[in-house]
């Protein structure tokens, strides 16, 4: 996203050397699959009866949005040297309370789809503060932390809704997963909005930098005068916030909470998205970008996966195969095999030493 | 430097917490025993799945109300984790210690439970099964299972399809997550009684889930170019899903393409009834009555049948599950 101000030019110059060229690479060698399949794949048509534009492009964006919602809040966290497991439960917990909301009020109003998002963002917070405070002040690990989270906030989600998948009415709320601004799906214009702002904040002001210092050394940025406590609350409400909204885009999409399967192992791909966008998981430095285009990423593999009709029962092995892949390419040493071996003297003392 | 006591007085209080936690349970235990003995109350522990959709909270909650104490049983209702087959064996493993008089298990997965149920049957424990079956199919190791016939109920809706359909058709089948008992029986009975001028385009999994059936059916769709004439949910919410997908596409579900589901909740029959489903069958979750003569059997002494299918109807029009609406409890 820093790049975003940039010439088109210096951005693919710059992108060629980051490390998420490899998630583009594989981002355009799985359209280019979907094509040979159906030649008309990429083809952007109006519904005639919806007047809004369709194709499967529209569907990726539509579907990436939820992902790269919590892959973004889960790349600032990662940042840290934390983690968020939470997240997909937050969505849970998320999607109960607006939709428990909405079925009560019954109205189906603006107002009501307005205080059921403000509800259900600020109950996110709320989680998120409790997990930042366990992992600033009272210094638990984040993996504990958010771990116990994320039993507690499914638990949470079925109190709510009192273990019962509830649906709820709304138009005002439909609309959000289900409108188009302009022909383009809402959810994925917000979501986008939500991501440049994001990108913003932190990458122009200091808090980008304070975050990676954070993650680089905590002890050094404590040195230089960087207070965790702050920054480790402000990422893990930032991260639970925008699960929230996740949370929201899909239980709106079917108007639906479903208390056992809303964001069920979606932490999973939020982890998945950052480290396909180059992220270590060891903290330091993040790529927002890079994270958008995991996101964008697993989206599309799992509309491939359908439309290719892969059977069901191979999806998860088809899905871990074309990740590990992208994971192998990423890594320096399988880089360096592939790169012409220059004889360095560095790389056999390595090996002697380690033999 | 305050964080290490601040730290330590917190896990202070999180030990005694578990410590607490862990005596209620002792002391819990101790007095179910007492009462066991007394004779007044039978003590059922029910390894259940808990929430999962419309039919599993229906057939849950008439089992627990089944089992009241107004009955004479006592039931510890113990629901999976996230329908996490380990936290069902250790729920299993400590009835068993607890020495409950019986036990209703409604398994997550099908493989998995020999060595768990040998050792129920070492105690003397009678093992009931409820809806799900385990595989492979040892009858030696449990009572009974009681469940209504899952092949049977998708071989219905395959005759109904092909009644519809004597031209052919294409369809879809939206399963559950693979692996399932259930998910393979239904299979079977659809797969065995469909008839070969209906084309199999695509069999996918999602997950019983209303929002992953909406987006997997609508990229179905897009793949075959809306030439689809048919689908098979094999639960409510999936097809409740796939008829969003649907309406999405611009089509019209009931006209342009037919969702036959299973399970019979009240959702599903509101969506019949607004023809937005066109078929729906019957899983009947309501036979806490028939689970209750089967213990009450099995602790007798008395020989049970292994294999118990609860009667399932199904509706096939709108004007069907109006009638059917109003009496619905679940």
């Amino acid at each position: 996203m820093s790049n975003t101000s940039s010439g088109a030019a210096s951005f693919l110059k710059t992108s060629v050397k980051q490390p998420y060229i490899w998630a583009i690479a594989a981002l355009v060698l799985l359209l280019i699959i979907n094509l040979i399949k159906d030649p008309t794949y990429l083809g952007i048509s109006v519904n005639a009866v919806t007047g809004d534009l369709s194709g499967n492009l529209i569907d990726i964006l539509r579907a990436s949005a939820p992902i790269m919602m919590i892959a973004v809040g889960m790349t600032l966290v990662i940042a840290t040297r934390g983690i968020d497991l939470s997240v997909g439960s937050v969505m849970a917990v998320s999607g109960a309370v607006s939709m428990e909301f909405m079925h009560d009020a019954g109205d189906g109003s603006l107002g009501s789809a307005l205080m059921a998002i403000a509800l259900a963002l600020g109950i996110s917070a709320f989680l998120g503060l409790i997990n930042g405070v366990l992992v600033s002040i009272v210094g638990l690990q984040p993996f504990i932390t958010t771990l116990i989270m994320m039993l507690a906030g499914r638990g949470l989600a079925k109190v709510i809704t009192s273990g019962q998948n509830t649906s709820a009415s709304n138009e005002f709320f439909r609309w959000i997963a289900n409108g188009t601004v302009l022909g383009f799906p809402v959810v994925f214009v917000i979501g986008a909005v939500i991501v440049a702002l994001v990108a913003l904040l932190v990458r122009r002001s200091a808090l980008g930098l304070m975050i990676e210092s954070i993650g680089i050394n905590p002890k050094a940025a404590r040195m230089a005068g960087i207070r965790p406590v702050g920054l480790l609350i402000f990422v893990y409400i930032l991260s639970a916030v925008l699960a929230g909204v996740a949370g929201i885009f899909s239980t709106a999409s079917v108007m639906t909470v479903e208390v056992a399967k809303t964001g069920f192992s979606s932490e999973m791909d939020a982890i998945l998205a950052v480290v396909i966008g180059g992220t270590s998981l060891a903290g330091g430095k993040f790529s927002l970008t890079g994270s958008v285009i995991g996101a964008l990423l697993i989206a599309t593999l799992d509309k491939t996966i359908v439309f290719l009709a892969i059977p069901s029962s191979a999806t998860p092995a088809f899905k871990a195969i074309v990740i590990v892949a992208i994971c192998l390419l990423q890594s320096q040493r399988v880089r360096a095999l592939f790169s012409q071996r220059r004889a360095r003297t560095s790389t056999p003392r390595k090996e002697a030493v380690s033999a | 430097m305050f964080k290490t006591p601040r730290f330590r007085s917190i896990a202070g209080f999180a030990l005694v917490g578990a410590v607490a936690l862990g005596l209620g349970a002792c002391s819990a235990g101790g007095g179910d025993d007492a009462s066991g003995d007394g004779g007044d109350l039978t003590t059922i522990g029910f390894v259940a799945v808990g929430p999962e959709g419309g039919w599993r909270t229906a057939n849950e909650k008439n089992i627990q109300d089944s089992f009241s104490e107004e009955n004479g049983f006592e039931l510890k209702y113990a629901p999976a984790t996230n329908g996490d087959q380990n936290s069902q064996i250790t729920a299993f493993t400590s009835f068993i210690d607890e020495d409950v008089d019986a036990i209703l298990l409604s398994a997550t997965e099908a493989t998995g439970w020999e060595s768990i149920l040998e050792r129920a049957k070492e105690a003397e424990i009678p093992v009931v099964l409820l809806d799900r079956g385990i595989e492979p199919n040892d009858t030696e190791l449990y009572t009974s299972h009681i469940a209504p016939d899952n092949v049977g109920i998708s071989a219905s809706a395959a005759e109904w399809a092909n009644e519809q359909f004597p031209d052919g058709a294409n369809y879809v089948v939206l399963e559950g997550p693979p692996g399932l008992s259930v998910v393979n029986d239904r299979n079977k009975g659809w797969d065995e009684t469909v008839a070969d001028n209906l084309t199999k385009l695509e069999s996918q999994s999602a997950n019983w889930s209303t929002e992953e059936a909406k987006s997997v059916f609508e990229t179905i769709l897009k793949a075959n170019n809306n030439d689809v004439q048919l689908v098979f949910a094999q639960n409510d919410e999936m097809g409740l899903g796939a008829a969003l997908a649907v309406e999405e596409a611009g089509l019209k579900p009931g006209t342009d393409v037919k969702i036959i589901t299973i399970d019979g909740t009240k959702a599903a029959l509101e969506a019949l009834a607004a023809g937005r489903l066109s078929f729906v069958a019957e899983y009947n979750p309501l036979f806490g009555d028939t689970a209750i003569d089967v213990v009450k059997s099995a602790l007798a002494g008395e020989t049970v049948e292994s294999d118990i299918v609860v009667p399932s109807v199904t509706f096939d029009s709108p004007e069907a599950a109006t009638t059917a609406l109003p009496d619905r409890q679940y």
